[in-house]
């Protein structure tokens, strides 16, 4: 577990990822054995539809509302918000540890004084933590696809697996941001705050923009519309959301590993 | 033992070395040159740029302007290749707390991939360290020796030491020394930094002061010595006259009716004794100051001192 530092970040993350997974799985487990109590019945529904038009595009990132059926049910209960929230909160941990957790506790001397270069401790932590994302949303996936199946949800594991993509993705990207503001900066607590703010406003623009005109343009930049702009749960892969965030993730850990290596590590 | 690569090469070269962290100055035109085979003491108080001139040689900091060379590599651009042949204990050692020194080690070596695992036990038998226990249940000086035996274990041809012994107990700061000794004996060669120069004159050839970013001395331990004073205190039978011990290199003398009291420098004994024994003596005293005390007489004081 410690031939080198991805390895090392895992094996520090182990406890945390058995947790994180165990928790979501649970979560979904509960949302399930609800989920007979909205089958069917219209009324959760016509609730929804009768918000005003905004209020119902912020509850279902734009993607409009349907509790009655299984699909619309898990992506109301979980892929909407919830599981989303949980996983910016992993990601955006995981990535601002990497490199300015390890600065703030002074261990980063450690590493800087082996031959490991500063753009392979990057690339690795980076690694890591892609990997620890791809564990939590595998553990999610699998328990929708557990939980949909014994309580008739009706659900497509295409989809189930899509979604858990896109979500890994999302995820992944705000992780990345993470990572890239603790290289540049060094201070951790701005590491979270401002990729925490970042996703704040990116779930708003994607939220709001299809009944505010003006947020419009501004909404197939936001990372929650690559993650659920083209509704994954019922229509699958979006290759291209795929391809944008694969690529938006490069360039932030591109930029992380330039900022990195610029920069002066103080003690 | 350390390898050698081309011996002609100084193991460390820093020309006008100046650093600023922002406007501030941290270290202002510090010029020095190691030499393979030698222990050199860095030696100033707090805050004087010693941590900033050893992280600039381990390619933490970038110069501000100035030469900073190890094995004649670019400290900044090449640090990596550098790693490889340097050993490195921090000022403000951190470990992975959760980690046993046993795992610790072995992790580190597998990042530098030329560790000999064997070396690596006979340095923390000698040094007493506990590999077993999980780091952060152990005390301050434990987790150094940690420290110490990663900078050692892959046998660096350079030791950058930022305080090494600190808090140590005097028996392990010995064998730290002895250990230090011993890789520069072997031809490797060692930076170590120190407020005090007591923690480093058992140990170091050389020595430099640095004070308020600039390097104010660079002196051969065996000179400082020469120059150290000894404090001479002579009780005679007969009333004498000061200005017969007015010697070069006898400084404050002092006579009180019978006794004359006085310090010389190791070059002065001679002269002084030969005007001492023109009379009857009735008791001699001659005790050597401290080289901290010789320290302070030569370059303490002055504005930045602290």
């Amino acid at each position: 577990m410690l031939a080198n530092v991805c390895t090392k970040a895992l094996s520090d993350q182990r406890r945390g990822l058995v947790a994180w997974s165990v928790a979501l799985v649970l979560l979904v487990g509960m949302y399930a054995g609800f989920y007979p109590s909205f089958h069917g019945s219209g009324s959760y529904t016509d609730l929804i539809n009768q918000m005003p038009k905004a209020l119902r595009d912020l509850f279902t990132a734009g993607v409009g509302g349907d509790l009655s059926s299984g699909p619309g049910y898990i992506y109301m209960e979980m892929l909407s918000f919830m599981a989303p929230a949980l996983l910016l909160v992993y990601a955006i941990g995981a990535g601002a540890q990497a490199i300015s957790g390890e600065e703030e506790r002074h261990t980063l001397d450690l590493l800087l004084a082996t031959p490991i270069t500063r753009r392979r401790i990057v690339v690795e932590k980076s690694l890591a933590m892609a990997l620890g994302i791809t564990v939590i949303t595998t553990a999610v996936g699998a328990a929708i696809i557990a939980f949909g199946a014994a309580t008739g949800m009706g659900l497509s594991t295409v989809n189930v697996v899509a979604s858990m993509v896109h979500l890994a993705l999302l995820a992944l990207v705000f992780g990345c941001l993470a990572l890239l503001v603790g290289a540049a900066t060094g201070r951790i607590a701005l590491a979270r705050g401002i990729p925490a703010a970042f996703a704040v406003v990116a779930y708003l623009v994607n939220g709001f923009a299809p009944s505010v005109a003006w947020l419009a343009p501004l909404r197939k930049f936001s990372p929650f519309f690559q993650y659920v702009g083209h509704d994954p749960i019922r229509n699958g892969f979006s290759f291209v959301a795929i391809a944008v965030s694969v690529m938006t993730a490069a360039v932030l850990v591109t930029a992380a590993v330039g900022l990195f290596r610029r920069r002066d590590i103080s003690c | 033992m350390p390898v050698q690569h081309s011996a002609a090469v100084p193991p460390v070269k820093v020309a006008a070395l100046t650093k600023h962290f922002g406007h501030r100055p941290a270290l202002t035109g510090v010029s020095l040159q190691l030499n393979p085979g030698e222990v050199f003491g860095y030696l100033g108080p707090n805050g004087a740029g010693k941590t900033t001139t050893l992280r600039i040689l381990m390619g933490f900091l970038r110069p501000t302007s100035g030469v900073a060379n190890v094995f004649g590599l670019n400290a900044w651009r090449d640090a990596e290749e550098i790693h490889r042949r340097v050993g490195y204990v921090a000022g403000d050692v951190a470990l992975y707390d959760r980690m046993t020194g046993t795992e610790l080690l072995s992790y580190l070596a597998n990042l530098r991939g030329n560790v000999d695992a064997e070396y690596m036990r006979l340095l923390a038998k000698r040094l007493d360290a506990d590999l077993d226990r999980p780091l952060r249940t152990l005390s301050k000086g434990n987790r150094q020796k940690v420290a110490i035996i990663q900078a050692l274990m892959a046998r660096p041809s350079l030791l950058i030491l930022d305080e090494p012994t600190t808090g140590l107990d005097p028996l392990v700061q010995q064998q730290v020394h002895e250990l230090i000794r011993e890789h520069a004996t072997s031809g490797g060669t060692a930076l170590l930094s120190s407020h005090i120069l007591s923690e480093v004159q058992r140990v170091a050839d050389r020595v430099g002061i640095i004070r308020g970013g600039e390097l104010v001395a660079v002196e051969r331990l065996d000179d400082m010595r020469r120059k150290s004073l000894h404090h001479v205190r002579v009780a005679f039978t007969a009333p004498i006259d000061a200005s017969e011990f007015m010697i070069d290199g006898v400084h404050d003398v002092n006579v009180d009716g019978l006794a004359l009291t006085c310090a010389a420098t190791q070059a002065a004994l001679d002269p002084l004794l030969r005007a001492v024994t023109r009379h009857q003596v009735v008791d001699l005293t001659c005790e050597e100051a401290s080289l901290d005390d010789t320290f302070l007489a030569f370059y303490g004081g002055g504005p930045n001192a602290g």
